[in-house]
């Protein structure tokens, strides 16, 4: 009999029954979709960004959204020029201490973001007032109309440090620092942060992009009225890009604050990914746009299978288990060379290894018209695999250690 | 397989339309893009599916529509009745993972944006190289001359009929293929600058030595088959018909039919004996029959048509043979006939066939369709004398489709004895070739 795998993690102190979180957007606007979110399983909710109304009144711009179709994949991205929480502060306090009080257990996070000083202020103590368990500091919406704020306190690091420590100041509730992408080192902000007292770091808020234009009025979509913006894209696109700043926070020995990862989770496998990368908690928004908060139940159920499988109690033993086997590519090992292996009863004769080879490597694919079947050289394969990964069959090609000290590879002269 | 809807059918519209956009899309990322790719080297007229499916991928879809134009002059009827499944569809590599690539569907789309959004023209021919002759405005001869003038030859048809077209034209039924296709595939023929002249039959004898004394150095035979075969038993009746007056009437004039609530038997397992059939219960028959020799797995007809025939209620009587007529003075009034087994495995002719003692029935024939078959007409031996011909008239061609007098050359269902559009479409081509490596005195290859 196979121990149950416990789900749950320890976030800054605060105990979450799953590590499965709604990150702050149009998913968690009110208390009415936060409440549904949390009957579906989710395990906490992170609130729509509350902003001072008096300091600057947000007005949603329509259309907001534009989706990333690759061929006939739909919504392989997602470009949002959504604001913060355009409803008052003292209907977000209200809708979160409701939330708290009928759903005791799970875990709510307060989103604030001020403009002033005195504002992040506010809005920290009305959101501890209200009940919330932390709070995340939004250094990192792309497309605020507000020009200070966002994304670009986000990339000031004196900016993130100040605003961090008037938060901490006035509430005693952990703070997580929402990081943007749109910077080339992640780890400097985070490490501001921090300085300024922030207990954990969640990213990535999306990335600063143009999805899509029409081509014959060159307005960039969505078209907002005749123009458009470079705002936040989202989505399964950008998950690589997610995956690898999450890596670069966790392996960053000196900055050593828990993580929330964010960016482009939709299945169990992705939450696994994150986990092994070093977040403890984790964050959806655009799965839960194009799918609903159902997709939880998969996520819950796949992830608890994974480590009851293979024996794993707590997620705690997996977290960053794969930061730690990334190293810098100086340290690779190029003694070990591999070369493909086409499983001729497998292949179906398309050709697109060889087509790839061909033009995009060593061409080492041999094709038979005759036959139609792929055969490797492995006199001239270079171990790169391109051809693994334009098969159509998912485990045709595979691939074989050669002995370097024996076999001369194409790849070592 | 898609049901097709009974109502267009009844209606005689076309029964399915083009591809839309956004499954055109999904369809070509389907496909694997294959290296030599077999379903290009499977067309017999080498519309060459793989590049025009690549540029549909691509986004290029005025691409597409001009390989399919510029590689099958009949692109767009032949994206409406190719027999895809046992082509192109037939080699495609995906099959060894899930269905095959909706081909056809894709084709059809693709002809169907070239069209709507007005590929620019072929260029005319400079009629700069000899004139030549095409007897025939159907799949082989549309090919042959489309070829031709391409390469700048001053070609004329000579059609019969007063439109182009064909077996397409004159014996597919409107709801398979509609005439607003060939009429497609027709204008981008006179964008070649080919020259046509309908109602000129050419049937006298020695027609061929009249064409080369008007100045005309090489001929291509396209006519086709217009002898359909029809049963000895049924001469004298008025209420039979050959498969081609009855599809013709079909198209030009099917309510002089009266096939409201009568009952139809046809005879036959081709695709023209189903398109007989389907058209006859379309047209308002109450019952039809197809009797034909076939079990129902040797059935030649297209997995698609036969489909078809079920969802219209076809009643099949499959390894059946009619025997006898039962008739009121020159009316048939019903058939009676027997089932059947072959007695060789594999030679599906009426000599081959025994009746099985005990399975005799009778059915109740208000109209018979005969549709076994079919051979050149008389005529077609008498164009040239010397020129050979086979026992059933069809002409004899070596591989470049030269016919046994020099210069005159021949291709479709006259050489290959009634075969797919496609296949005539590419013989009309490799003949062109073959015609202009005549003229120019190179050795075909």
């Amino acid at each position: 009999m196979k121990t149950k795998a416990d789900l749950s993690i320890d976030f800054c102190g605060v105990r979450f029954e799953n590590p499965f979180c709604l990150s702050s957007s149009p998913v968690s606007n009110s208390a009415e979709m936060c409440a549904r979110a949390y009957d579906a399983g989710w395990g906490g909710i992170v609130f729509k960004t509350l902003g001072v109304e008096t300091s600057f009144k947000v007005v949603m711009p329509s259309p907001r959204l534009n989706a990333y179709n690759l061929g006939d994949k739909r919504f392989a991205g997602l470009q949002n020029a959504e604001q913060i929480s355009d409803r008052s502060v003292a209907d977000n306090i209200a809708d979160i201490a409701w939330l708290k009080k009928k759903h005791p257990d799970k875990v709510l996070i307060s989103s604030i973001m001020g403009y002033t000083d005195p504002d992040w202020a506010l809005l920290a103590k009305m959101s501890e007032d209200a009940g919330a368990d932390l709070l995340e500091l939004n250094f990192s919406c792309p497309q605020m109309a507000y020009k200070f704020s966002g994304y670009r306190v986000g990339q000031d690091f004196h900016a993130v440090e100040a605003y961090t420590e008037v938060v901490k100041k006035a509430s005693k509730l952990p703070v997580i620092a929402k990081m943007t992408p749109n910077i080339t080192d992640m780890v400097k902000v985070a490490m501001a942060a921090k300085a300024g007292g922030a207990d954990a770091i969640s990213a990535i808020n999306t990335i600063r992009a143009i999805s899509d234009i029409n081509i014959d009025t060159f307005i960039p979509l969505p078209n907002i009225h005749g123009h458009s913006a470079a705002t936040g894209f989202s989505g399964p696109m950008v998950k690589p890009v997610a995956m690898r700043f999450i890596s670069d926070l966790y392996n960053a020995k000196e900055l050593g604050l828990p993580i929330s990862g964010i960016g482009g989770i939709e299945t169990w496998v992705d939450a696994l990914h994150f986990l092994l990368l070093g977040a403890t908690n984790l964050q959806v928004t655009t799965g839960i746009m194009r799918y609903g908060y159902r997709i939880v139940e998969d996520m819950i159920e796949g992830l608890t299978d994974y480590m009851t499988d293979r024996n794993i109690i707590s997620l705690s033993e997996i977290i960053g288990k794969a930061s730690q086997k990334l190293v810098d590519p100086s340290e690779f090992n190029t003694r070990y060379q591999v070369v493909s292996v086409i499983d001729d009863t497998k292949c179906i004769g398309c050709g697109q290894c060889y087509i790839s080879c061909h033009d995009g490597a060593n061409q080492a694919i041999v094709f038979d018209s005759l036959e139609r079947k792929a055969s490797v050289d492995e006199t001239r394969c270079v171990g790169c695999l391109l051809c693994k990964h334009v098969c159509p069959v998912w485990d045709c090609v595979t691939s074989k250690e050669v002995d370097t000290s024996v076999v001369k590879h194409a790849a070592i002269f | 397989m898609k049901l097709v809807d009974t109502r267009k059918i009844r209606q005689f519209q076309a029964m399915r339309d083009p591809m839309s956009l956004q499954a055109s899309i999904k369809e070509s990322n389907r496909c694997l893009l294959c290296h030599d790719a077999p379903c290009s080297q499977a067309c017999p007229a080498g519309t060459d599916p793989a590049k025009f499916i690549r540029q549909i991928k691509f986004l290029n879809y005025k691409g597409a529509a001009r390989t399919i134009r510029n590689n099958n002059i009949l692109g767009t009827v032949c994206s409406f009745i190719c027999p895809v499944e046992k082509l192109c569809e037939k080699a495609c590599s995906i099959k060894a993972l899930e269905d095959p690539i909706d081909i056809r569907g894709l084709q059809c789309f693709a002809a169907e944006y070239g069209n709507r959004f007005k590929l620019e023209p072929q260029e005319k021919s400079l009629k700069t190289k000899a004139k030549i002759a095409v007897i025939g405005c159907g799949p082989a001869g549309m090919s042959c001359a489309a070829e031709l003038a391409k390469m700048d030859y001053d070609v004329t048809i000579f059609e019969r009929e007063a439109k182009s077209g064909g077996v397409g034209r004159w014996n597919i039924p409107d709801f398979r293929l509609p005439g607003s296709a060939i009429d497609q595939d027709f204008q981008n023929l006179q964008n070649l600058g080919v020259e046509i002249k309908f109602n000129s039959a050419i049937d006298a004898g020695d027609s061929i030595s009249v064409l080369l004394a008007e100045g005309f150095e090489a001929i291509f035979i396209g006519c086709g088959l217009s002898s359909p075969f029809t049963l000895k038993m049924f001469e004298g009746f008025t209420n039979t018909y050959d498969y081609n007056s009855f599809l013709r009437m079909v198209k030009v004039n099917r309510e002089s039919l009266q096939l409201q609530d009568k009952s139809v038997v046809v005879i036959g397992g081709g695709s023209v004996a189903i398109d007989s059939a389907v058209s006859a219960k379309a047209c308002g028959a109450a019952k039809v029959y197809l009797v034909f020799l076939e079990s129902l797995e040797e059935l030649p007809a297209d997995q698609e048509e036969i489909e078809l025939a079920r969802t219209m209620g076809i009643l099949f009587r499959p390894a059946s043979q009619v025997s006898a007529v039962i008739s009121d003075g020159n009316r048939i009034t019903g058939l009676t006939g027997c089932e059947i087994e072959w007695l060789e495995p594999g030679k599906f002719v009426p000599s081959n066939a025994t009746q099985v003692p005990g399975t005799e029935f009778s059915l109740k024939a208000d109209v018979v369709i005969q549709a076994i078959g079919t051979s050149p007409g008389k005529e077609v031996s008498q164009l040239s004398k010397g020129m050979k011909t086979s026992g059933k008239g069809v002409i004899r061609v070596g591989e470049t489709f030269e016919t046994s007098i020099p210069g005159l050359f021949a291709g479709g269902d006259v050489v290959n004895g009634g075969a797919t559009v496609v296949q005539a479409v590419g013989e009309g081509k490799k003949a062109a070739v073959a015609i202009d490596h005549y003229l120019t005195g190179r050795k075909a290859i």
